[in-house]
């Protein structure tokens, strides 16, 4: 059972949304093809620090927990999860958009990114020899200031807010990955490289990157939709 | 102590804003804020919203030294003009302008103020003229607006 761990987080990561999807109101199954073009453009960055990372040995991974198929270093169920994480992400947020009207939430927009920026930029400064720490803090201030100084997406606040409806499954599975539940962690850190501040077992720059991913994730997702009219 | 450092830059940020919108903003910086008077941009983003860079800058640098110093005053002075600006943000994005269709019902006399007052300052479309510059608080007779109403 142990070496399916991390597979099967991905499988019910994905099972409950990818069902849905066939759904006769959602049909989110006909965007199947654009899903994966515009996640591929997210993922592509993000697998490029996490290869990074794991052969700077910032983080490494129990193998225990997986099949044992490696490539570039990473655990093949640690590539699935770049394609795993953003589908019931960007269901969510396609369902939720489809049916309530969440457009109050971007008022918010300035506040959001306002305060984001004071506290990520002072959090940043003030450790900036923590590399993950520091990437994460760059990586969300550049999406943030992107989205909204230059591409001027009025969507800011809706998806953040989604972002907050889905925080507890972010709990769920990056908490088991962190060490929640199951006798040791899948995902080790070096404490030398982030905060340590831990939400239950999860570093805090999870959810802050996990923010920009899924933002961005949103980004190229609309962008792509859009252009088959 | 503390708290009072936080509460007074909040109020001196108040003051600030209004020579800022008074002689800068209003003056070579004009600009900028133009279009958020006549609303002459296309999108939702306003070049003044750039304004964003004025409060968070300093903000960012005084709580940097703050905490380098252990929390000294630095750290308040930085997290005041922080506060001051999520509140700038809050009320001018939500209860004034209403770029969403929220609280527009509002009996609050303050917020009725204040939205008063804003409106005013907005109805001159140059940069030469202008009144109530200032943002949370505004001239007594819009308070006397709204309070005496009842
Ligand atoms: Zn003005
Ligand atoms: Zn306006
Ligand atoms: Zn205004």
């Amino acid at each position: 059972m142990m070496p399916y761990t991390y597979l099967l987080i991905n499988f019910f990561t994905v099972i409950i949304c990818f069902l849905a999807s066939f759904d006769r109101r959602i049909q989110f199954n006909k965007l199947f093809g654009k899903f994966l073009l515009s996640s591929t453009i997210v993922a592509v960055p993000f697998i490029i620090w996490d290869i990074w990372f794991t052969a700077k040995g910032v983080w490494w991974f129990d193998l225990n927990y997986t099949l044992g198929a490696k490539i570039a270093g990473l655990p093949v169920e640690e590539w699935l999860f770049f394609y795993c994480i953003p589908f019931a992400c960007v269901f969510t947020y396609y369902c939720l958009e489809k049916f309530f009207n969440l457009d109050w939430a971007n008022v918010l927009n300035n506040l959001i990114v306002f305060t984001a920026v004071i506290f990520l930029s002072v959090t940043g400064i003030l450790y900036y020899e923590r590399i993950y720490t520091l990437l994460t803090v760059i990586v969300t201030i550049i999406t943030l200031c992107y989205l909204h100084f230059i591409a001027q997406k009025e969507w800011l606040g809706k998806a953040s807010f989604v972002y907050l409806l889905l925080m507890p499954g972010f709990f769920a599975v990056n908490g088991i990955l962190t060490g929640s539940l199951i006798p040791s962690p899948v995902v080790n850190y070096n404490p030398d490289d982030f905060l340590g501040v831990r939400m239950g077992t999860i570093p805090v720059e999870d959810a802050v990157y996990g923010y920009s991913q899924f933002l961005l994730n949103i980004y190229f997702f609309k962008k792509i939709t859009k252009n088959e009219k | 102590m503390n708290f009072l450092i936080v509460f007074g830059v909040c109020i001196f940020m108040e003051g600030a804003t209004w020579l800022i919108h008074r002689y800068i903003m209003h003056g070579f910086l004009w600009c900028l804020h133009r279009d958020h008077h006549d609303h002459s941009h296309n999108g939702k983003l306003e070049r003044n919203d750039l304004f964003f860079f004025i409060f968070a800058s300093p903000a960012i640098a005084l709580l940097y030294l703050g905490v380098k110093q252990e929390f000294s005053y630095c750290f308040f002075i930085g997290l005041g003009i922080s506060i001051y600006g999520m509140a700038y943000f809050f009320v001018h994005d939500v209860f004034i302008h209403q770029r969403a269709k929220v609280f527009t019902k509002t009996k609050n006399p303050y917020f009725l103020a204040i939205r008063r007052a804003h409106k005013q300052h907005h109805k001159h479309l140059g940069k030469e003229e202008g009144e109530c510059f200032g943002f949370l608080w505004v001239p007594v007779k819009y308070f006397k607006m709204y309070f005496n109403k009842k």
